[in-house]
């Protein structure tokens, strides 16, 4: 590139950045009036409940493992609370994990796991957009192929759910809500005949369609 | 990362000059820089200073987390039980000295421990760490910002106002540095409003302490003991305008063992259960706890919220009253050793749980004469042994006056413990201990 274009260009650019900011100003200075007008969106208040269902996968590991099982199979929750305000929803949340084909194993080896927390979604904007977070407790249930029958180990610990989605208000009483989360469940020692893992947690992904009313 | 560190520092600057002596308003690219930069600091100190392998993280290992997930720790009872909470205090401070407020600091402290989890090491991320700084953070980091904010004093002073200023450093490091760098160290304005507690009392109190069992697993010992105790609020004077208004916090020091408890409870949201101008008050009030107990005999602590009614009933009109509290509470996540628990080079078991504890007072303004109480928790191990659990800690306090806020103090108090395992008998245990106190007592009153 010849000196005279690189001299056009840089003062081209130095042009362009200059109108910028001296714009800049002028513009975050109109009215508010002058810019375009948000869409109404129903102000939350009262109490709500939501339902929805969606795939999952489930990652399992343990103390000393060194690498984890993992599978797919369907989730649902429901989600029943009040709101705090505008932006912050409280609530409880009971979700669950169904695997009836775990890893590789047979089709008899099964793994179910649930949550019970405390939520607290909160939107951060004007719009649908909100993260979650929520701790609790939680259960699960292992079944593998024994000598006489299924075996069963049953664990109780501690849940942790956290994730995001966007709520779609079809109407004032009614929204869709996409989710997308992560729920953890650390429950404990898994026994059963001639096997032990220690210290089990499973860690559930979630993609997910709701129905929220209000 | 000095240039991290320099862009922070000179974007504090910057925010300083636009008000110097007003109240911060909330600066959430501040708080978050500042949040990285704890995680940035205390990585690249422990690669570079202290030479430490697990400092040294990269991003095939952040790969290899996000594929494995948690899983708990080995750390020791102090490490996981008092010094992750004090980082997560760091990662709250950092947001609350930018002005954020309480409930938005939260996700400051969950986040900051996220993220160093999954970054900060070479280990993979620990449940237990992420529950203890996040959770433990919060009510401490809250405690502290509040404690701190008493301490110090925009209004005074030439070497006071420095010394004060210095007693505040090791409990809000984050909150000292942000007020050094904006000149706020020197500065006079006006104070915070969680400068002026209302009503408190402050109560120190040196002496000596028997107990049974402590050092070792028979006969009785002495040691030196000192003994810290301070409620900031008064939840029938204060009513509620904000969380940890009104908390209380205890710490025990011992010749034996030194750090030996800590305790704080903060009010997170309160109300009036009857009329206010009532004779006898009835509140209801949700909390959060924290609970470190640690010395050779018993290592019991975790992160708790309970709910529950705080009643007074006054007696004449100078002040005196009986007060009782009744509290139900979940453990989010606790921590406790016994024979045969563990994992690993660990030696106690993690797990959630519940339980409830009750008091009896007599007091003046709030500053007690006689207290009695009893606690019960129930921890389900997770973590470590196949156990279950019961802890049961009760007893009684006498505080006499004597002159000029000076008093004496006798305490007796029992920790009793049951743990049943699905593979090993019962373990039954109890430890008495007495203390024998000179206390000194400063206390104020707003109705």
């Amino acid at each position: 590139m010849d000196q005279s274009r690189v001299q056009a260009l840089r003062r081209t650019i130095c042009g362009v950045t200059l109108c910028v900011l001296l714009t800049a100003p002028a513009w975050a200075q109109q009215p508010r009036s002058a810019r375009p007008a948000r869409p109404a969106r129903p102000h939350r208040s009262g109490l709500w409940g939501e339902i929805g269902f969606g795939p999952g996968r489930i990652r399992v590991a343990c103390s000393g493992c060194t690498d984890v099982v993992a599978a797919g199979g369907p989730t649902g929750y429901f989600r029943i609370g009040g709101t705090v305000s505008d932006h912050v929803l409280i609530g409880f949340e009971a979700f669950s994990f169904l695997d009836r084909a775990f890893g590789s194993s047979p089709s008899d080896t099964t793994a179910e796991t649930a949550l019970a927390t405390v939520v607290v979604i909160w939107f951060p904007g004007q719009r649908g957009f909100f993260f979650k977070g929520g701790v609790g407790i939680a259960g699960g249930q292992f079944t593998l192929p024994g000598t006489a029958g299924a075996d069963t180990s049953n664990g109780a610990g501690i849940g942790l759910t956290f994730g995001f989605g966007w709520d779609f208000a079809i109407s004032r009483n009614f929204a869709i809500t996409t989710n997308f989360a992560a729920h953890v469940t650390a429950v404990g020692d898994v026994v059963l005949p001639g096997q032990r893992v220690d210290d089990v947690i499973a860690t559930m992904y979630q993609g997910a369609i709701g129905f929220t009313f209000r | 990362m000095t240039a991290s560190l320099l862009a922070v520092l000179i974007l504090v600057q910057l925010d300083s000059a636009q008000s110097p002596r007003s109240p911060p308003s909330p600066h959430t690219v501040m708080a978050i820089s500042q949040v990285a930069l704890i995680n940035t600091f205390v990585n690249r100190v422990d690669a570079w200073v202290f030479q430490q392998d697990w400092a040294r993280s990269g991003t095939r290992v952040w790969g290899r987390h996000l594929r494995l997930g948690w899983e708990w720790d080995e750390d020791a009872f102090t490490t996981n039980m008092f010094a992750h909470p004090y980082h997560g205090s760091l990662y709250f401070n950092a947001a609350r000295a930018n002005g954020v407020g309480f409930f938005q600091a939260v996700p400051y402290a969950i986040m900051g421990s996220w993220t160093w989890e999954y970054f900060g090491e070479k280990y993979r991320p620990s449940l237990n760490d992420w529950y203890m700084t996040s959770f433990g953070g919060i009510t401490l980091g809250e405690v502290f910002h509040r404690i701190t904010a008493t301490i110090r004093d925009n209004g005074a002073s030439g070497r006071g106002r420095t010394l004060r200023e210095l007693a505040a450093l090791p409990m809000d490091p984050i909150g000292s540095l942000n007020r050094l760098v904006r000149g706020q160290w020197r500065a006079r304005g006006v104070n915070p409003p969680e400068h002026d507690p209302g009503s408190y009392v402050f109560r120190i109190g040196g002496g000596v302490r028997f107990a049974k069992g402590l050092i070792a697993d028979s006969g009785a010992a002495s040691m030196g003991a000192m003994l810290v105790d301070l409620l900031y609020g008064d939840p029938f004077a204060t009513e509620y305008r904000s969380p940890f208004d009104v908390f209380g916090v205890r710490l025990m020091l011992s010749s034996h063992g030194g750090f030996s408890s800590l305790r704080a409870s903060g009010r997170v949201y309160g109300t009036n259960l009857n009329n206010p101008a009532s004779r006898a008050r009835h509140v209801l009030a949700v909390n959060t706890r924290y609970d470190y107990f640690k010395n050779r005999a018993q290592s019991v602590g975790g992160q708790s919220v309970e709910i529950g009614i705080n009643s007074r009933w006054p007696i004449g009109s100078r002040g005196y009253a009986f007060r009782t509290s009744l509290f139900v509470d979940g453990v989010l996540l606790g921590a406790i050793d016994a024979s045969g628990t563990g994992l690993g080079t660990r030696t106690y078991d993690f797990g959630p749980g519940g339980g409830a504890r009750w008091e009896f007072g007599f007091d003046r303004h709030g500053a007690r004469f006689v207290r009695v109480f009893g606690q019960l928790e129930y921890i389900h191990a997770v973590s470590g042994a196949s156990a279950d659990h019961i802890v049961d800690f009760s007893g009684i306090e006498a505080n006499i006056p004597i002159t000029r806020g000076f008093g004496i103090a006798a305490h007796s108090t029992v920790f009793h413990r049951i743990s049943r395992y699905s593979t090993a008998p019962k373990d039954e245990r109890n430890y008495p201990e007495a203390r024998l106190l000179l206390t000194w007592t400063k206390a104020g009153f707003k109705p």
